[in-house]
């Protein structure tokens, strides 16, 4: 044990020391994003994508480039003189004619050598029929403008079982365009929230306390004294505070302004800049340090009461986290990141010391809580990011759709939004029932009318949206599908990585009025 | 198909623009009246228009096959840079291969074979090369670069360049900026709406390390790197010029930071930390350059065709928690130093000096400038160069403002980094 650790410590140098191989060069930019983790999980997905569509291959270039593992496009259509006029993954003329998958392909794998790729000309409908498990086996699956007929029966087969792949289906016309993500859960450990973690003033943990009642602030040498923490300092006033106050912290307007004073009053030159940042953060101190109630409500997850051995590591380590949150100081375990501070180095160093020791201390009782062995690096990770956590629950394709009333009480809180879903929704189900035929105006909103519970109202937006469906229905344009394949490629990282937080439901996009909104 | 002549329509196929077309061939509900649907707004797009595109890197590679798409067929680009390994994670016109050429000539020549009949004239050099009659000649500009320097100064020259007399002389320009998760876009009509100088304040302020931490008290690993590259390559290196991109010289500054850190117990001097601090590296990824870029380039197709009202006038952002974006309209300052004509107010006591004065100008986010030299309508003030100058100048530095610029007087201030010379009207508390 003692010699593998010391040979991943070496390999961790090298991996750091040196000067980066040709591949971390590569990649740079975006590991400053999703470090060595993501780009794993990313170099293990294989994503299929339908359809060979100026879109589709918008969305798979930016999946290619930061070098997903693999990737298929399912498409059995030749390329047309329409498709070689907007898709950058064919080359013009000399493209028409060609199996638009093998075209897409072989012009996508150029942007990186390390990513596989394959066409499948194959046909949707019949590995539907007789090899669903073929489908059942990407990470995940994203449908662009899709027959609905065929996207029906694949969000129903991905639906079936929580472990089948996650579908982006992804709808454009013109102008406008959405895309919806159907997943049944997804946790996420590295949220990469920007609400920093507490620093536990109120709550001081006892080496915290201890160090700072053992300063003499009075007789200390004065250059020491303009370089203690301001942690170090509140710790003490919260302190001495509690003794005359009945142990409790500054509550009112007049004591919190009266302990700001006192803060300020404990300098011996008029230039002490440490105590100026202690008065800056004194509202820690009467801010407690408890559970943020976006993670307790992840306690009341089903997964976590009916947890067996074979449920995922996640939810042992929610559950783990629950009991440790049960006992003194009923917390989050303390991370060990310190934000950067007025002090000098022995000071600073000596406090990041105590917080890394005692965040070790908690690790450990933390660990303690563990019902089943968990990976030592999913814990640290786990640990420092507990106070991001979070758990997406995510719908099937198609359930708003399905729900007349769900869909009304939407247009209340999002109206633009779901006047352009309801005009694509429309667009959909007409091409199906007349394929080939432009859709009118009034066709399309008999459409949408039909979604929605007899008798209700449109948006007030709808006939702007509806009208620009009809303006240009089959139009796959360059700009909305450059934009389009950014967005998608973006959600599909982040839940690859299973890092930052994707979107759980419908994105909407209007490029007539330049915004993206969320149903 | 369009009734051009042979010559130029010989690349456009039948059913080329089905796509594009079906948003030329007709108005939308919200589309402006004066929209000339049809052959008129095609030969505009595809025959007369002239597009500058600044910058030929992430942002730029994306605009650039954008626009050929959407039918420009004369655009030009300009980049000063060549191509890093570092740029293949996201610079999709570039391959290995190409690695140490010039960013303009490979995105420009990979353009025009992958898609038939659009022309991209490129020039490998700085926009501060070319003059107003270059940019004269284009109908838009579209700006997709890291640096602020390079913005502000293309932004103040087409504020510059806009002659009240000729409607020709205002280019809009539209201007795209990314950081990781996040970016936006917006439409800046010179002389009419906010320009980029307007919102200078909006940036996120750099990081800047005190000196004193640096040199005495560091607690963190980029005190440890600022330490190698602020004081001891110069102390050690001498005149020898720093180049980020040198792996000797990151290696260097590394293992002298890594040094310093271990004296001071400091933990997390790595190769990749050091070489971020340095170069001040910013999360770059291929999805949210190509959202930005899309955004731009639908702003300049329907500026260009008015198929659909364009921006008004800034589009942000934000992908680390959902799709957030906002859109808004930026005002317009009264007294931004390019577009607004009245000068930027300020107020500080009588007792401050000029060598105070200059570092709260360097302090102050709206303004942004580096080595301020003052005058004011009387007097050079401070000159920070030439050297005679600046020496001649240099004990004014001690002086009190007030002894020098009466109350209500003006200062003006200008630096080699600003296109533009700043006025500020002076009040004494
Ligand atoms: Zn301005």
């Amino acid at each position: 044990m003692a010699e593998s650790l010391n040979i991943e410590n070496a390999t961790v140098t090298i991996a750091t020391d040196a000067q980066p191989d040709n591949k971390t060069r590569r990649y740079d930019r975006q590991l400053r994003l999703w470090a060595a983790t993501g780009q794993s999980a990313l170099e293990n997905s294989r994503i299929l994508v339908i359809s060979g569509s100026a879109t589709s291959t918008s969305i798979l270039k930016n999946l290619v480039l930061p070098g997903i593992g693999h990737f298929t496009i399912l498409d059995n259509e030749k390329v047309s003189p329409e498709d070689a006029g907007n898709n950058f993954f064919l080359e013009g003329q000399s493209s028409i004619g060609k199996s638009r998958a093998e075209e897409a392909v072989r012009l996508l794998a150029e942007l990186n050598d390390s990513v596989e790729s394959k066409a499948d000309t194959s046909n949707l409908e019949d590995i539907l029929e007789k090899n669903s498990s073929y489908l059942t086996s990407f990470t995940i699956v994203i449908a662009h403008n899709l027959d609905p007929k065929l996207l029906d029966r694949l969000s129903t087969l991905l639906w079936s079982d929580v472990s089948h792949p996650t579908l982006v289906v992804v709808r454009s016309a013109g102008f406008l365009a959405e895309f919806f993500i159907q997943f049944h859960e997804h946790p996420i450990i590295e949220s990469h929230s920007e609400t920093a973690p507490s620093l536990r003033l109120d709550k001081a943990f006892p080496a915290l306390l201890d160090y700072s009642l053992s300063l003499d602030f009075e007789t200390m040498d004065p250059t020491d004294h303009t370089h203690v923490p301001y942690v170090i300092i509140l710790v003490r006033a919260l302190e001495d505070w509690k003794k005359s106050h009945e142990g409790k912290p500054p509550q009112t307007y007049l004591e919190k302004k009266a302990f700001k004073e006192g803060v300020l009053a404990m300098k011996i030159k008029f230039d002490e800049e440490n105590f100026d940042e202690a008065e800056s953060q004194a509202y820690r101190c009467w801010t407690e340090t408890t559970v943020p109630s976006e993670i307790a409500s992840l306690f009341q997850y089903p997964a976590l009461s009916s947890l067996s051995p074979s449920s995922p590591p996640f939810f042992h380590l929610l559950a783990a986290l629950q009991k440790f949150t049960l006992e003194p100081p009923y917390t989050l375990p303390l991370t060990s990141t310190l934000p950067d501070m007025k002090a000098n180095t022995t000071s600073y160093i000596h406090l990041q010391k105590l917080y890394k020791a005692r965040a070790e201390e908690e690790k450990e009782r933390f660990k303690s809580f563990l019902t089943v062995p968990v990976d030592d690096s999913i814990v640290d990770t786990f640990v420092k990011n507990a106070h991001g956590l979070k758990v997406l629950r995510g719908r099937k394709w198609g359930a708003l759709d399905a729900d007349p009333t769900a869909l009304a009480n939407a247009i209340s809180t999002s109206s633009k939004q779901v006047a352009i879903h309801l005009s694509l929704s429309a667009l959909t189900a007409l091409i199906m029932k007349q394929p080939g035929v432009a859709p009118t105006i009034e066709a399309l909103t008999q459409e949408a009318q039909s979604l929605l519970p007899p008798g209700s109202e449109f948006p007030e937006e709808f006939s702007d949206a509806v009208g620009e469906v009809a303006r240009a229905p089959t139009a796959d344009l360059p700009n909305t599908a450059a934009l389009l394949g950014g967005l998608v490629a973006q959600e599909v990282i982040k839940m690859i990585t299973k890092q930052y937080v994707p979107i759980e439901s419908y994105c909407v996009v209007d490029l007539v009025e330049t915004w993206t909104g969320i149903i | 198909m369009s009734s051009q002549s042979a010559s130029t329509s010989n690349t456009d196929w039948p059913g080329r623009y089905h796509h594009i077309d079906q948003v030329l061939n007709s108005p939308g509900p919200r589309t402006d009246p004066a929209f000339l649907a049809g052959d008129g707004v095609k030969d505009f797009l595809r025959h007369q228009a002239k597009i500058l595109v600044i910058g030929a890197g992430g942002l730029g590679c994306e605009i650039l096959a954008n626009l050929a798409l959407t039918g420009f067929k004369d655009i030009h680009v300009i980049d000063m840079d060549t191509i890093d390994i570092s740029n293949l994670n996201r610079q999709f016109l570039f391959r290995t291969k190409d690695v140490g050429k010039p960013k303009a000539t490979v995105a420009a020549e990979f353009i025009m074979k992958r898609v038939p009949g659009v022309k991209v004239t490129p020039y490998f050099g700085k926009i501060q090369d070319k003059d107003d009659n270059y940019y004269m000649q284009f109908n838009l500009v579209i700006c997709g670069l890291d640096s602020v320097e390079a913005r502000r100064w293309m932004n103040a020259t087409l504020v510059n360049l806009v002659d009240p007399e000729n409607p020709e002389s205002l280019k809009p320009l539209i201007d795209g900026g990314t950081e990781g998760f996040k970016g936006q876009a917006r439409v800046i009509l010179p002389t009419i709406t906010s320009c980029y100088e307007c919102s200078l304040d909006m940036l996120n302020k750099p990081t800047a390390f005190p000196i004193c931490t640096i040199a005495n008290t560091p607690r963190l690993p980029e005190h440890c790197i600022e330490w190698a590259s602020v004081l001891e390559w110069p102390r050690v290196q001498g005149d020898k010029k720093m180049d980020t991109d040198d792996p000797e010289h990151i290696g260097w500054l590394f293992s002298v930071a890594a040094a310093r850190a271990k004296e001071f117990n400091i933990e997390g001097v790595t190769w990749s930390l050091t070489q971020g601090v340095v170069k001040n590296i910013i999360p770059a990824i291929a999805s949210t350059n190509a959202i930005i870029s899309a955004a731009c380039c639908n702003e300049a197709f329907k500026i260009a065709t008015s198929s659909a009202a364009y921006l008004n006038n800034y589009f942000m952002l934000i992908g680390t928690e959902g799709v957030y974006s906002y859109t808004f309209e930026h005002e317009k300052r009264d007294d931004c130093p390019v577009c607004g004509g009245e000068a930027l107010e300020l107020t500080f006591s009588a007792d401050l000096t000029v060598e105070g004065l200059i570092e709260m100008l360097v302090e102050k986010q709206d303004i942004q400038i580096k080595k301020p030299s003052l005058s004011s309508p009387k007097s050079q003030i401070y000159l920070q160069a030439p050297p005679q100058l600046e020496e001649a100048t240099r004990p004014n530095l001690a002086k009190r403002v007030s002894e020098l610029v009466p109350n209500g007087g003006e200062v003006t201030v200008t630096a080699s980094t600003l296109p533009f010379s700043l006025s500020l009207r002076i009040t004494y508390t």
